[in-house]
Parts: C-alpha cells; structure tokens; sequence
C-alpha cells in the first residue's frame, strides 16, 4: 500500500498509470492547484539540472594520475583482498575440523585409556590372587585378605600362613 | 542513465574492462576512471560543494573501489554499483562534517569574496559579466538550499534530477527501498520549490 507521498512523487514524476492514476487523480482536492505544483516541481528539475548538470572536474588527467599513483603508493590490489579472505575463511574451517577431531581423541582416551586406569578396577594380578585356591595340603593354615582404598588408590594384599605362592598364579 | 565513452571507448565494454579489473589490470581500472571521474567529481561536488573535498572523496571512491572490485557480481550496472560506494563515501563524511559543525561556507560563496573588483583579468567565455554574475548567484542560492537537506534527501534529489536515475536505481544505491527514495524525494522537493520558488519562476 503506497503512502501519499509515494503516489505524489510517482504522480510528478508521471509513473503512476491506468487506474492507480485514475483513483489518485480523483482523490485530489484541488486538481488545479495541484497540476499547478506539478509544473512547479519541473521547473525545479529543470533549473537543477541546468545549474548542477555542468560541473567539470579542473584537471581530469591529474586525477587520474594522482589515483594511479596512489594506489602503487598503497600497493592495494585487488587480489590482496581476496587473498586476505580465503586464509580467514579457512581458518575457520580449520578450526571446526580441528575441534571435532580434538573431542574424537578425548573420547576415545577417556573410553579406553581412562577406564583402564580407573582405581574402583581391580588388577588382573589381584584377582589372580584372590580367586586362587590355596592348597590346604600346603598351606593348611593359609588366609589371604585385601584391603582398599579408592581415595587413594592403594590396594594392599594381606597373606598369613602361606607357604610359596603358586607359580600358575603368579603375576605375569 | 548517460555514459562518458567515446565512440572508442564504446568498443571495449563495461563488463570486460570489470572482469580484467577483477583479474588485477589496472590499466582496465584506469579506462572505468576516465569514464566515469567526470559524472561521480560532479556528482560529489553538488553534495559538498567544494573542490578540494569533492576531489579527495572522489579519490577515496575510487580507491574502494578498486580494492572492492572482486566483489562486484555484475547484478547491477558498474555504475550503479560505484554510485553506491560513492554515496556511502560521501554521505559519511557529510555526517562526520556535521557532527563536527564545521564549514558553513561553500566554494562560490568564497570565491565571490576573493574576486578584486579592480582585477584586470577578464573571463574569456563569450558571457557578459552580469551574466556571469547572475549565475553565480543562483549557482550560490541553489547550493545553499541544497544544503539545508539531509545528506539523504540530497543524494536522492540529485541522482533523480541530475542523474535522471529510476527509483529502484536509487534505491539500490543508497540500500533503501524505493518507497523510502519517493518518500525522500518527496521531501526534498517540498523544501527546495520553497526555498527557489523566485529562482525558478524567473527562469
């Protein structure tokens, strides 16, 4: 929906056509005086252009001179800019890549390297241990114990009566 | 809209010299500037009326656009899309100018000062001297009106009356819609019919 200084301006400038023109025209008050502005508004036009349209510039070859020059002065190129838009865009790409293949690693350690190390797991050579059976033909009076403590990842194996430890459960 | 080329110039065109711009030739850069530094000094001049201004902000356009230049698509004309680097070159500066509050006094205005009245130089254009002198005071009294309008509204007045550019050329130049260039031009001419109402009548 056009405002009534769009359909004005329109109107001067002799852009509003058919029925828009039509419905505008019939929506003016005076149309008189209005035909009157319109006459005014292109005299304006016409002195703007006669006073405005003729300015020339002094020394034309000069200009041209002093702009190559200066841009040999600046050393500005155009490919400069393009070339200082490529490396950021890549770094920004880079810097995706490099994020997600970080968090990739970071799983993939704390999934197999961390839950290796977890102090709640006990040892493979502990339970060798405490799942052997002593022998009570050797070890008649043997008892073997363990003691843990999470917080300080300190595991302490207790034997009493024990004659040897059995080869097949030592630690490999 | 009219073009500055010579029947030469006409052979190579527009876009040809922008694509060699575009593959670093200056010399094609040079050819755009003679083409075009006519119209765009001109254009410049009528919104800051003085010289020197319109010369350095013209410089600065072309600078802009040179280093720009990659990023021209060819949507629009060349010169459409130069128009819209020097208007935004200019309009800022007009801005910067009138936050600063300086300079109330344009070119003509000092030059009318400076003239000796005992001075033996005599123009060489056929004009009669009170010819020239009632120039200068309309020259100087549209300048002045001009001047009381917002750097949007002068933009927008010019390229329409000067320029004889389309609404959606306008538009385009300054980032606005063509609404808001009517409305602008609305305005303007408002202001200006008072302000040179004597002038023109006389015409």
């Amino acid at each position: 929906m056009k405002t009534f200084e769009e359909k004005w301006t329109a109107w001067l400038d002799g852009q509003l056509t058919g029925k828009e023109l039509i419905e505008f025209e019939a929506s003016l008050p005076d149309k008189a005086a209005a035909k009157l502005e319109k006459r005014d508004a292109k005299k304006l036009g016409a002195l703007l252009k006669r006073e405005l349209g003729t300015h020339v510039i002094a020394n034309e070859e000069f200009f041209s001179h002093q702009l190559r020059e200066r841009i040999a002065r600046e050393n500005v190129e155009p490919f400069r800019e393009q070339a200082a838009e490529v490396p950021t865009w890549w770094t920004v790409r880079r810097l995706f890549w490099t994020g997600t293949a970080s968090l990739a690693l970071f799983f993939v350690f704390a999934v197999f390297v961390m839950r290796e190390k977890n102090p709640a797991e006990q040892s493979q050579y502990l339970s060798q241990i405490l799942n052997a059976r002593v022998d009570p033909v050797v070890s008649p009076n043997a008892t073997v114990s363990m003691f843990e403590a999470k917080g300080d990842r300190v595991t302490v194996l207790w034997t009493e009566g024990l004659q040897s430890l059995p080869a097949d459960y030592a630690a490999k | 809209m009219q073009t500055e080329a010579t029947l030469a110039q006409a052979d190579v065109s527009e876009m040809d010299l922008v694509k060699r711009c575009q593959a670093g030739d200056p010399e094609a850069f040079d050819e755009l500037v003679t083409r075009y530094r006519t119209r765009i000094f001109g254009m410049i001049y009528n919104m800051v009326h003085n010289e020197q201004d319109a010369w350095d902000l013209a410089q600065d356009s072309f600078v802009k656009a040179w280093k720009s230049i990659k990023r021209f698509r060819g949507r629009s004309s060349f010169y459409t899309w130069i128009y819209r680097i020097v208007m935004n070159v200019t309009i800022d500066w007009l801005r910067k100018k009138q936050v600063k509050g300086v300079g109330a006094e344009f070119d003509d205005a000092i030059q009318a000062k400076q003239i000796d009245p005992a001075s033996k130089t005599a123009p060489k254009a056929g004009a009669l001297p009170y010819e020239i002198m009632e120039r200068s005071e309309t020259r100087t009294r549209i300048d002045n009106a001009i001047a009381q309008l917002s750097p949007d509204h002068r933009a927008v007045i010019l390229m329409k009356e000067i320029e004889e550019m389309q609404y959606h050329e306008i538009a385009e130049t300054l980032g606005c819609s063509i609404g808001m260039v009517m409305s602008r031009l609305f305005y303007a001419r408002k202001k200006l019919q008072n302000l040179l109402r004597d002038v023109y009548e006389n015409i």
